[in-house]
């Protein structure tokens, strides 16, 4: 990477880590730094923080509110944001649906949703995977009927994070069972308040709601709440996950639980430090090792993403590499714990008690351990990832 | 005493059909919603049943149980996860009690035991500890204790005022000891305790017994320990085994995917390695002197390769894997808590080390 670009991203992060030290409220800095679940209100409050900041969606046209960042100055913020252990970037309006209704919707419809994704007035789930259309997703059956100017929804999603919070719904319907399935699928923009929507919670092992299942009964939708043209819904799907590529949030995800583990390693337990085992400082060894690795190959896919010659297969190494190392780092810390790493009451990630053995932030620890098994399955899973190496990078 | 094959049978399939009745996984699920999730029914019934007596005497209608038929039984509790303190208030603490206690105590507190009355629990199983015992009085802290939510009284080791090991009772329920109570990953319970000049009784104050018993606590432990992972390993691999046939994606079965199958029949011979060793851990139990290199080895391998299974288990599942809904998340966390206990892996993996790979290396010079 030549110097300019060093320069502009030591820079840019320097600004992010001000940002966290001087404009972040003194709770969710808290909250944050504790790994505890937030609930709605955080989210909301720290969407807007960054908003002000022109953060919130600075790879956007500035056309629309955005200001045209290139995929380095998105990969340096998210990442710094993920190291300094800061709350998730709620995705789904500024970087999923946003992007699809600005590239694609008509005027009305920039006007009418674009400024509330940006401030987070309204609050946004993503209606893809169901029971039976997972890593294949275009095997999706939720259906929509045109009658008269609606469209008729019967179906169900599932995994749709934060749909108990939601305002809106972008959902992947299927309009035709003609062609290839891929032909038959639309991108609706659906009310949660409508009739015939009902969420339901999917408890999962870390102990508190994110994902639901959304059952869909007769639900009238207007056609205007049609994106594009009916058919079109898979080129807006994986024009979406194409702006998805740079994913420094999973760079900075594993420095950061890396650091907590360094931090562990250095802080004596019984008159010793952790760190002159050495068992544990091979392992340590080797996962810094892996992060250069990993950070190395996430910079050259960045600077592929701004030369225009990238292979198509820079997001699925990043994904691969990352959360993998993540799972490896954050259960050698939780072992590493012992029973400090076994103790864990969810009622308490939503208040502010301390846990009962071990660091502050021993039960957030564990509950992002817990949450982020997930992370080699969600977002499309290990073997998605290597499937798309194979076919597209290797044409195996 | 080495219990005999047949009746190690009839135990091991009266307690999988007691748990096959009783607590199969949606009756489970249910009560790990409750304050505390030990029940106090299911320990009345393992006493009618006979189980918590397995480790006493014949003397006492126990079974004397080896290593071999604490295997058997501790297979049932894994693979059911139980809920109760089996390991350490059946099979622990009274055999702790048969190695150090005088008779007299034997008499009063193993019957009791043996009826599911008194869940008497031994707070660790090494000597490092700040508690003390001078007149009759024990003072300190012990952390992270499992069990020690519903336990009735505890056996704590000490130092007296000379600075040596011992073992202590004390009286159960009194004022001046601090139950701070908590929850784990798997739904069974801990506690902090505090000991404030609580009356306490020397059980043994010969140090070396101390140590040689607590030294066999994690020699029984470990064979418990490494049964609970085989039969862990067994129902992820059955369970991972069957989705995989079931469940479709682009039009066929998961296990028509080559990649999936070669994980898969790495997940079995890992499985078939941690079966192999958990006999060789209760050989090992039964050796004398106990061989504790297989031991340590059997336990740091075990723990590893459960661990490999159960997370493959999650990922070839995909989201299902991570819901609260199916099992193969719940014996996850079994085996996160099982790992805490009686010898980390990395513990176990250094002891190992020290007995496989000696300092002198003189047969290979």
């Amino acid at each position: 990477m030549n110097a300019q670009l060093r320069a502009q991203v030591c820079s840019l992060r320097e600004e992010v880590r001000q940002f966290c030290r001087e404009s972040m409220p003194a709770q969710l800095l808290e909250k944050s730094h504790r790994h505890q679940v937030l609930d709605k209100a955080d989210y909301v409050q720290w969407m807007k923080l960054l908003h002000q900041r022109g953060w919130a969606a600075p790879h956007w046209p500035a056309a629309y509110g955005g200001a045209d960042w290139t995929p380095l100055q998105r990969f340096v913020l998210e990442d710094e944001l993920a190291r300094q252990g800061c709350p998730w970037i709620i995705p789904f309006g500024v970087k999923y649906v946003g992007p699809v209704i600005y590239a694609f919707g008509n005027e009305e419809q920039k006007a009418r949703f674009l400024p509330n994704i940006l401030s987070t007035d309204e609050f946004w789930a993503q209606g893809y995977s169901e029971p039976n259309a997972g890593s294949d997703l275009a095997g999706l059956k939720t259906q929509a009927v045109r009658d008269g100017d609606h469209y008729i929804v019967n179906g169900q999603k599932v995994w749709t994070t934060y749909a108990q919070w939601a305002d809106w719904l972008f959902c992947l319907v299927r309009t035709s069972h003609e062609g290839k399935p891929q032909a038959g699928i639309s991108f609706l923009l659906i009310d949660m308040q409508s009739p015939g929507i009902s969420v339901n919670e999917i408890k999962t092992m870390d102990g508190y709601r994110h994902v639901n299942e959304v059952w869909l009964e007769n639900v009238r939708v207007p056609v205007s709440n049609l994106i594009g043209v009916e058919g079109g819904g898979w080129n807006y799907a994986k024009f979406l996950l194409k702006n998805e590529r740079t994913a420094g949030a999973i760079v900075g995800q594993a420095k950061h639980v890396l650091e907590r583990l360094k931090q562990f390693a250095y802080t004596p337990q019984n008159d010793q430090r952790p760190i002159e085992r050495p068992a544990l400082r091979h392992t340590l060894t080797n996962f810094e090792l892996r992060f250069m690795a990993l950070e190395a190959a996430a910079y050259d896919a960045v600077e592929a993403m701004m030369l225009g010659h990238e292979d198509g297969g820079e997001a699925s190494i990043i994904k691969i590499r990352g959360t993998e190392l993540y799972q490896e780092v954050s259960e050698t810390l939780v072992e590493a714990m012992g029973m400090a790493g076994v103790a864990f009451d969810p009622q308490a990630l939503h208040a502010a008690t301390l846990p009962p053995l071990g660091p502050d932030d021993a039960g957030g620890i564990i509950k992002e351990h817990f949450y982020n098994r997930a992370a080699t399955i969600f977002g499309g899973s290990s073997e998605v990832q290597r499937n798309i190496l194979a076919k597209v990078v290797l044409g195996l | 005493m080495t219990t005999d094959l047949e009746t190690i049978s009839m135990l091991r399939d009266s307690f999988e059909r007691y748990c096959a009745d009783h607590y199969d996984f949606l009756a489970r699920s249910q009560r790990l919603n409750a304050a505390t999730r030990y029940s106090d029914s299911t320990w009345q019934a393992l006493a009618e049943f006979g189980f918590l007596s397995a480790c006493l005497p014949e003397s006492l209608d126990g079974l004397d149980a080896d290593a071999y038929a604490l295997g058997a039984l501790s297979e049932v509790t894994g693979k059911h996860m139980l809920l109760e303190p089996f390991l350490a208030c059946a099979v622990i603490a009274p055999s702790v009690l048969r190695w150090l206690a005088d008779a007299a105590l034997q008499a009063e507190l193993l019957p009791l035991i043996a009826s599911g009355s008194l869940k008497l629990l031994l707070t660790q199983d090494h000597l490092q500890t700040d508690c003390l015992i001078s007149d009759g009085h024990l003072s300190g802290r012990q952390l992270g204790v499992l069990h020690g939510d519903i336990a009735d009284q505890f056996l704590v080791p000490a130092r007296n005022s000379q600075g040596q090991s011992v073992l202590c009772l004390v009286s159960p329920e009194h004022p001046n000891l601090g139950k701070h109570t908590y929850r784990l990953v798997d739904g069974r319970g801990a506690a902090n305790l505090s000991f404030d000049a609580v009356p306490a009784s020397l059980v043994c104050s010969d140090a070396s017994r101390v140590l040689e018993a607590l030294q066999q606590v994690r020699d029984i432990a470990s064979a418990a320990l490494c049964a609970e992972e085989q039969a862990i390993a067994q129902a992820l691999l059955n369970t991972t085994n069957e989705y995989l046939k079931v469940r479709q994606q682009f039009g066929k079965a998961l296990a028509t995917n080559q990649a999936l199958q070669h994980r898969m029949a790495d997940l079995y011979l890992l499985s078939k390695e941690i079966q192999a060793l958990t006999q060789c851990a209760r050989l090992a139990c039964s050796q004398t002197p106990v061989d504790r290199r297989t031991l340590s080895g059997a336990r740091a391998y075990c723990i590893q390769a459960a661990r490999r299974i159960a997370s493959e288990a999650i990922q070839l599942h995909g989201g299902l894997g991570i819901t609260e809904e199916l099992q193969v998340s719940h014996y996850v966390r079994r085996l996160m808590v099982n790992a805490s206990q009686y010898g980390s892996r990395e513990e176990h993996f250094e002891h190992f080390a020290q007995l496989s790979l000696p300092e002198q290396g003189a047969a290979y010079v």
